[in-house]
């Protein structure tokens, strides 16, 4: 009798399930968006870190993260968005713990054109995995989570600027960068190939 | 034309059974210490005003706009 409405829990959308825990907490249907996002945030760590057993521990912390920060959750952007937001900042944040912030200056204007853009996406895009995924490894954790989130999540642009909480021209120079120092890096480690 | 290299790339690791475990009860206990906050430090001024009265010469507690305690002359 009492697990009727328990059973129709499961069937709720994420957004649904986050409005019943706005008014009262319960740890059963927290275990039901537990379920449904451990696997893709322990992924999007595991991307960024590198490191299983940190991300074990980042996710761990994520979620709670997420549980304490619910009353939060406005509903302006889907739930999966907003726990994205927190997993990218929070890896960032550790990530960057543990080494020195860099001095240069992002230059925010975006000089080149639409043409030089293509190419260089056309450049990394066409990589072979087992190099890039050295390349990504070896990134700044802030280029390897934008790459990450643009080619590998899809996110569009609008994500990443919610996600980063930056301007869309912003973002885009940040992607722009990125792919340079991504293919300045690869022409270091591999010089034999143009 | 080929795959993406970046889902080719992509961690397709499952999180360890024992980490749900470790989430959910790290749940439950935030939950416990919000609930104790909320029971006993939320109100905590109410809590310690009710047992705090400031009373005057006469052991009554003294009203606004009293002026028997007023020293000047």
């Amino acid at each position: 009798m009492f697990n009727r409405g328990r059973k129709k829990d499961s069937a709720l959308s994420d957004e649904e399930l986050v409005s019943l825990l706005q008014k009262q907490m319960d740890t059963e249907r927290f275990g039901l968006l537990y379920d449904r996002y451990s696997a893709k945030v322990f992924q999007k760590c595991v991307g960024m870190t590198r490191d299983r057993d940190l991300a074990k521990d980042l996710t761990h912390d994520i979620f709670l993260k997420a549980f304490v920060s619910l009353g939060r959750f406005d509903h302006r952007s889907k739930f999966g968005t907003w726990l994205y937001s927190i997993t990218y900042n929070y890896c960032l944040d550790t990530l960057r713990k543990g080494q020195r912030h860099r001095t240069e200056e992002v230059d925010e204007r975006v000089e080149e054109g639409h043409g030089a853009e293509d190419a260089y996406e056309a450049q990394l895009l066409g990589l072979r995995a087992e190099r890039l995924d050295e390349v990504i490894g070896k990134l700044d954790p802030a280029d390897r989570a934008l790459l990450l989130m643009k080619y590998q999540e899809d996110l569009s642009v609008k994500d990443i600027m919610d996600v980063m909480s930056l301007q869309e021209s912003a973002v885009k120079m940040r992607i722009l960068r990125a792919r340079e120092r991504a293919l300045r890096l690869y022409g270091q480690l591999y010089p034999e190939e143009p | 034309m080929s795959e993406n290299p970046f889902k080719i790339i992509r961690s397709t690791d499952q999180p360890p059974e024992s980490l749900r475990k470790d989430v959910m009860s790290s749940v439950k206990f935030v939950m416990l210490l919000m609930r104790f906050v909320q029971l006993f430090v939320a109100d905590f001024g109410s809590a310690l005003f009710d047992k705090v009265r400031r009373v005057g010469d006469d052991g009554a507690p003294a009203r606004p706009g009293n002026s028997n305690n007023d020293t000047r002359s």
